[in-house]
């Protein structure tokens, strides 16, 4: 493996080319992260056309290290602006904002840099390690059942975070899981609920979506605040936390490590579910559970190290079954198909320097956000200075470049802000935002693998549970499920008078 | 009732309005697949089963707690603004605010992007209050240029050019103006 990691080092910088795509894709890929309304996917739907020129290595490799990066970067905004910049960076919203209104955004980008460094680079080096062995215990362990049931678990987990009550919190969920049945259906290519829209028949785009209930939602939240006189604007800080700070929370990065990893190494669930369940599993070790969601640091990291610990394992299902973990790396598997390759099993057979090259790249890159990163921050946290009513502006402009890039339609950039309007109405009522977002890229997922599922088991409950991954996880998401509507019920956790 | 109130009905009402609608389009598709028992509608009528539960579910807690949240709940937003600050001008402002990003784009296919941006990015400052007309076209003129350099002359992003004329010429004189700058270096 060390033969395999210095040869894919010195492809890597031994190539003027190479070395120029992996410092653009690592600049790229944090600022495009880190700038309000536009994310990792805008930078990697613009450049997808330009790889057709590349070597495939080195459009692989690009698109690798701006996962990585990116998915750093967009914890800057869930920070700064309570705007995530992708889905995996929702949970850190939720501890790093109100950590920027105590004027402790300093401290929550510092951990994210430390942590999304540490997660990252224990992935890649796990992904080096292990990919072989993983992706064949994959294959013969996780089909169709078992994915359905982690979706299961995430969706129980995630109606228990966000949301005023446990109620809005799996309505905002089934909502998202509404707006994903939108489009064909996975089993029979069926119209669902088009509505005699044909752009509608593709479904709706979760890039739109994503940026209408994240960022123009937020652009609304704090425009009406403005309206009624109620904004504060963010306090600006730089003061990065201390070693003793992260120590503290070993076991919380540790533990995000092999959830993020967990969920990254199956196919179609990547890094968003990851965060979720690294946030999650916080909160449920926690002995200061009312604290989360408050501005308590080990939020923001137990998110960050999760997310980032996805990015390695995601790789894995793409490069060795060919299954792509999330949006990003279904880009990726396009960029193979222009150099008339696909990614699987016989891609470590036919081009293993490929391959050691983008693991190499994302050794790298998860480093150079440690060091980069801390640089960036204090540059980026400069946009706190910045009116609000000259940034919403450019916000709601990247957005709608944002959302009309992927596809070209202008359809796209009316749901924006539809979905920026709803999102806005549903928060001021107390729904779950994250919730909604979660349901609508786990939706389809879990619809396909549902009926995967039970074709595989001719519709037999029994069969079904008899599988020891899916018992585990439906259980697992039951015990959330219940835990959750026995706090709902429970006088203890109901205040008795009206807010 | 309890403590249900007026906006809670109301919320129930859109909720099970989302979910009537929902449910009488699902016949639209309603049609057996060979491969798969349940069909094409057998998942969201689930989810829309599961959904009036959660409603119900819900309608039964505003009733014994109102609108307040759960104890130990986390990621809870303070998104909504006190009754009390809420004045005529200002709730005008705020839909004015909602409406206006709609109303921009549904303009992109027809005005395109490179005349429809100027104006909704002045409207949105002056909306957020800026009120000094400098600054609104200063700030307007920067944000564009700043848009236009980096995604049309750096990208090369495609975006909306319009279909009626005479911004369909604007936007055409944009990109022969894009081509020239971009030949240049």
């Amino acid at each position: 493996m060390f033969d395999n990691f210095i040869a894919g080092t010195t492809a890597l910088f031994g190539d003027p080319v190479s070395i120029a795509i992996f410092i653009f894709g690592v600049l790229g890929g944090m600022l495009f992260g880190a700038i309000p309304g536009v994310s990792m996917l805008t930078l990697a739907a613009i450049l997808l056309p330009f790889t057709a020129g590349l070597e495939p290595a080195q459009g692989v490799m690009l698109f690798a290290v701006i996962y990585c990066t990116g998915t750093y970067g967009g914890a800057i905004t869930a920070i700064l602006f309570n705007i995530p910049g992708a889905p995996e960076n929702a949970p850190t919203a939720f501890d790093g904002y109100p950590m920027t209104k105590k004027g402790m955004a300093g401290k929550a980008v510092g951990a994210a840099v430390l942590c999304s460094a540490i997660g990252g680079t224990a992935s890649a080096l796990l992904m080096m390690t292990a990919t072989e062995p993983l992706a064949q215990w994959a294959i013969s362990n996780i089909g169709p059942p078992e994915i359905f049931a982690l979706v299961f678990f995430g969706l129980a987990v995630a109606s228990s975070v966000g949301g005023n009550t446990i109620w809005k919190g799996w309505m905002s969920v089934l909502l998202g899981l509404m707006i994903a049945t939108i489009g064909q259906d996975p089993v029979g290519g069926i119209n669902r609920y088009n509505f005699g829209l044909s752009d509608l028949a593709a479904g709706i785009a979760f890039v739109p979506a994503i940026l209408g209930f994240f960022a123009v939602s937020e652009i609304f939240v704090q425009a009406e605040k403005k309206a009624f006189g109620k904004y504060n604007a963010p306090k600006l800080s730089v003061d990065f936390p201390s070693f003793a700070e992260l120590w503290a929370h070993k076991i919380a990065v540790v533990r995000s490590i092999i959830v993020g990893f967990f969920c990254g190494i199956l196919p179609g669930i990547g890094a968003t579910l990851a965060a979720f369940m690294g946030y999650g599993e916080a909160v449920r070790w926690s002995k200061e559970k009312e604290k989360f969601g408050t501005g308590k640091l080990e939020g923001v990291i137990s998110s960050e190290t999760a997310n980032n610990a996805a990015t390695g394992a995601a790789m894995i299902p793409l490069l060795a079954l060919g299954l792509p973990g999330g949006a990003l790396t279904a880009i990726m598997v396009a960029v193979f198909q222009f150099h008339d390759m696909e990614p699987g099993p016989l891609v470590f057979y036919n081009s293993p320097e490929l391959i050691w090259v983008v693991f190499a790249a994302m050794f790298y890159a998860n480093v150079s956000i440690l060091f980069i990163g801390l640089i960036e921050t204090k540059t980026i946290m400069q946009l706190l200075r910045i009116p609000f009513h000259y940034l919403a502006p450019m916000i709601l402009m990247l957005a709608s470049i944002g959302a009309y890039i992927g596809r070209g339609l202008v359809l796209d950039v009316v749901v924006m802000f539809g979905a920026g309007i709803v999102g806005f109405l549903l928060r001021r009522s107390g729904y779950s935002i994250a919730g909604i977002v979660l349901g609508i890229i786990l939706g389809k997922i879990g619809e396909q693998n549902f009926a995967q599922g039970m074709q595989m088991v001719h519709y037999d409950l029994v069969t079904y549970m008899s599988r020891p991954i899916c018992f585990i996880l439906i259980v697992a998401g039951a015990i959330t499920l219940a835990t959750s509507i026995y706090k709902a019920l429970s006088p203890s956790n109901n205040p008795q008078k009206q807010a | 009732m309890g403590k249900l109130t007026k906006l809670h009905i109301f919320e129930a009402a859109i909720w099970a309005s989302f979910v009537a609608i929902f449910f009488a389009f699902s016949f639209e598709f309603d049609r057996e697949i060979e491969i798969y028992k349940f069909g094409a509608t057998g998942w969201p009528r689930a989810v829309l089963i599961v959904l009036v539960i959660v409603l119900l579910g819900n309608l039964w807690h505003q009733s014994q707690h109102g609108s307040a949240a759960q104890v130990g709940r986390v990621g809870i937003t303070d998104d909504d603004v006190d009754v009390a600050d809420k004045t005529a001008g200002s709730i005008a402002t705020i839909v004015t605010f909602l409406l206006l990003p709609i109303v921009y784009a549904w303009s992109l296919k027809p005005v395109g992007f490179y005349s429809a941006t100027p104006f909704f990015i002045a409207f949105v400052i002056m909306l957020l209050g800026e009120r000094r007309l400098k600054q609104v076209c200063g700030i307007t003129a920067l944000i564009y240029g700043l848009l236009i350099g980096l995604f049309m002359l750096i990208l090369n992003a495609p975006l909306p050019q319009g279909t009626v004329s005479p911004f369909y010429d604007f936007s055409g004189f944009m990109l022969r103006m894009s081509n020239q700058l971009q030949s240049m270096f």
